[in-house]
């Protein structure tokens, strides 16, 4: 069966476990319930015959021992009847079966939900968690930085560098290509082999006569390794030298570029995307650790300190009864 | 009809129960000491259907007495009291007597048959040796490094818990020596350990075999653990969680145990097993050998504060009182105190390990 590679059963799988209506555990199969029953609740503690039924017990410890069973042994406290006929699943009232189904399917879904949140990982068939909606920004905050960047770029290239201004008038569909490529737009042209490229090479083409540095040549003659990009941001960084860390910010600032996705992404995004690994390698691990790990001391902290019945560690409570005027003792003054 | 295997005896202690024990011949004879400032003792088979056990005699104090037991015959007992003195009681003339006198309340009361002595520990931080064979030989005082709680005695060591964890071991056998000599205040322990336990420890037993003891603490846990003080031995020792009860589940998943403390401990004196008793009204039998707890009986209807096993390992005395849950600022045993007797099965006790 292939659900049976996943490590952790689905709900189905979960709920057709028997249990035992005695202690709420739960068995492979029904022959093993039985057996612990018979063992566990249903053994006779004088002579250790294994009955099948609390009523069978009864009668036999009745007969053979002249003895009344009161109570089913290691049962939960309110297990212990013995009005209630249990064999295997048999004889489980129907409240009891609601209530033991209810449980579970709620442990189940929050065994699930921890272990998501120790994990980091999303739910088959969900969204990601939040924490990696990094790259989510309204229109508005879109907006907002691309003002910003224009702002940048005019400022960083007024000096000359003429594609920006222009592209930084254009409208907002048309200009991240425009603005992100208008300084290297050469490599991407040329190694733009995502269909999605094909959108503004004419931008991209205008722009690299005029915005590309006479360093990017040798560059754009370098091989692409397909799909490289982990290892590409120093080359590029190298041959780049023009290349100003302000460029790089405002292309993390732009998803919908269509190159982003693929290997022949240009330089700034290739630093972006490692950053973006290398965040989910070390920055979203680490942060999961150290809360698993408070989570489980904070919880063992609260077992032992907060329930505790008695836990004045250095007065008996032989000490305090006996300091109680009802019982403390005056030695008489001799 | 054979007796069920369980009973409550007739005319409990008025106020919660400090103690029980039984006779060193008589299997039927039982004491139990009381808040209520009184001594009781029991035969636990006599009496009729509805009101089983009869209630021998009663021996009052000056004040609650914490620890009773028997000494060398079934007709001697010794109790602990509060106002700082250990009685002898003559249980046939009911004559009481003080043989031992403290500093301060005497919590824990233990005679040595082997060597005739009995050994008091007192909240003044000191234990009291009196021999019996020759009550008129002054006392040894043994000064301790904290206050006692508890105290228990195998045929040759002596095993005193204190409060910050400290366990001190000392060698009965060299002790009867020391009556008389000049100097008897610098007996040494003939060990000294840290409690397992991070917790206040609450009680000690020790194994019938001489090999080792267990201690139990106030966060439901038991340690066991051996004298010999070689590495092997060393490595044995455990400790367990015992005498909890999981919290109801709330929303945040449940989460946690409601912790009582362990209140008594006592090995079986046949087959080494011991029993340990709970602030959550269980008792529960443990194979300490094969590491296996073999039964938990069924709840009783409040904290089990004593517990006694019969010389021959037939009975089971069970001291129920009220518990600590709501505080003990009003601390009352008043009505609610029981003792039951359970007569234990063939084997019921038997460890699988252990023999």
């Amino acid at each position: 069966m292939g659900k049976k590679k996943r490590s952790y059963p689905d709900i189905e799988e979960v709920l057709s476990r028997p249990w035992c209506y005695y202690c709420e555990r739960d068995f492979e199969d029904l022959k093993l319930l039985i057996s612990h029953q018979k063992a566990k609740h249903f053994k006779c503690d004088r002579c250790g015959r294994r009955l099948n039924t609390a009523g069978g017990l009864s009668v036999h410890m009745n007969q053979v021992h002249k003895e009344a069973l009161n109570q089913v042994e290691n049962a939960l406290p309110n297990r212990q009847g013995l009005d209630v006929e249990i064999f295997g699943m048999e004889g489980i009232p129907q409240e009891t079966l609601e209530q033991h189904r209810t449980r579970i399917v709620q442990n189940f879904y929050q065994a699930q939900e921890d272990r998501r949140i120790a994990t980091g990982n999303p739910q088959p068939g969900q969204a990601k968690p939040p924490r990696k909606k990094v790259k989510m920004e309204t229109p508005e905050e879109l907006k907002k930085r691309l003002a910003e960047h224009k702002a940048k770029v005019a400022a960083a290239k007024a000096a000359g560098v003429s594609g920006s201004p222009v592209a930084g008038a254009a409208p907002l569909s048309v200009s991240p290509g425009a603005i992100n490529n208008s300084p290297y737009p050469p490599p991407q042209v040329p190694y733009g082999t995502a269909p999605t490229d094909q959108q503004f090479p004419a931008a991209a083409a205008a722009a690299a006569g005029v915005a590309v540095p006479p360093g990017a040549q040798p560059y754009t003659q370098q091989p692409y390794p397909a799909g490289g990009y982990p290892g590409y941001p120093a080359t590029a960084a190298a041959s780049l030298p023009t290349r100003t860390p302000g460029s790089v910010e405002p292309a993390s600032g732009l998803p919908q570029r269509p190159s982003y996705g693929n290997g022949a992404a240009g330089g700034a995004v290739g630093d972006e995307i490692d950053q973006l690994i290398r965040m989910a390698e070390s920055g979203v691990r680490p942060a999961r650790k150290p809360e698993e790990g408070e989570g489980a001391a904070t919880e063992k902290k609260s077992k032992k300190g907060g329930r505790m019945v008695y836990s004045d560690d250095n007065v008996s409570p032989e000490e305090r009864i006996a300091q109680l005027s009802r019982y403390a003792w005056v030695p008489p003054v001799s | 009809m054979a007796p069920a295997s369980q009973y409550e005896l007739a005319q409990p202690p008025s106020d919660s129960v400090t103690a029980v024990a039984y006779a060193p011949q008589s299997p039927t004879r039982l004491l139990a000491s009381s808040w209520d400032k009184h001594v009781y003792l029991y035969d636990t088979h006599n009496g009729s259907e509805d009101a089983q056990g009869t209630l021998l005699n009663t021996f009052q104090h000056r004040a609650p007495v914490l620890d009773v037991c028997f000494g060398a015959t079934d007709n001697v007992a010794y109790s602990a009291c509060l106002d700082w003195q250990v009685y002898r009681i003559d249980l046939e003339t009911g004559e009481k007597t003080s043989v031992v006198k403290h500093g301060a309340p005497v919590r824990c009361v233990v005679h040595s048959p082997q060597h005739s002595l009995l050994i008091s520990a007192s909240w003044d931080q000191s234990l009291q040796i009196h021999n019996t064979r020759e009550p008129s030989t002054p006392n040894i005082t043994i000064p301790l490094p904290g206050k006692p709680h508890a105290l228990a005695a195998s045929p040759s060591k002596l095993v005193v818990a204190m409060t910050a964890r400290l366990v001190h071991i000392f060698d009965l056998t060299s002790l009867p020596s020391l009556f008389g000599s000049p100097n008897p205040a610098e007996v040494k322990p003939w060990q000294q350990r840290e409690s397992s336990l991070k917790f206040l420890t609450r009680a000690v037993s020790c194994m019938p075999n001489d090999a080792g003891y267990a201690t139990s603490s106030i966060e439901g846990r038991v340690a066991v653990e051996w004298f010999e003080d070689s590495a092997e031995s060393q490595a044995r020792k455990y400790a367990f969680k015992c005498h909890r009860q999981a919290a109801p589940a709330d929303e945040n998943g449940g989460g946690g145990d409601i912790v009582y403390p362990v209140n008594s401990l006592v090995f079986h004196p046949v087959y080494g097993t011991f029993a340990s008793a709970g602030g959550d009204g269980t008792v529960a039998l443990w194979d300490a050998e094969a590491k296996r707890r073999m039964k938990q009986y069924q709840k009783f209807p409040d904290n089990v504060a004593a517990l006694a096993f019969s010389a021959d390992g037939k009975y089971l005395a069970i001291g129920v009182c009220p518990g600590f849950e709501t505080g003990v600022e009003d601390y009352s045993g008043e009505g609610k105190t029981k003792i039951f007797i359970r007569e234990l099965g063939d084997g019921e006790a038997k460890g699988k390990g252990a023999k």
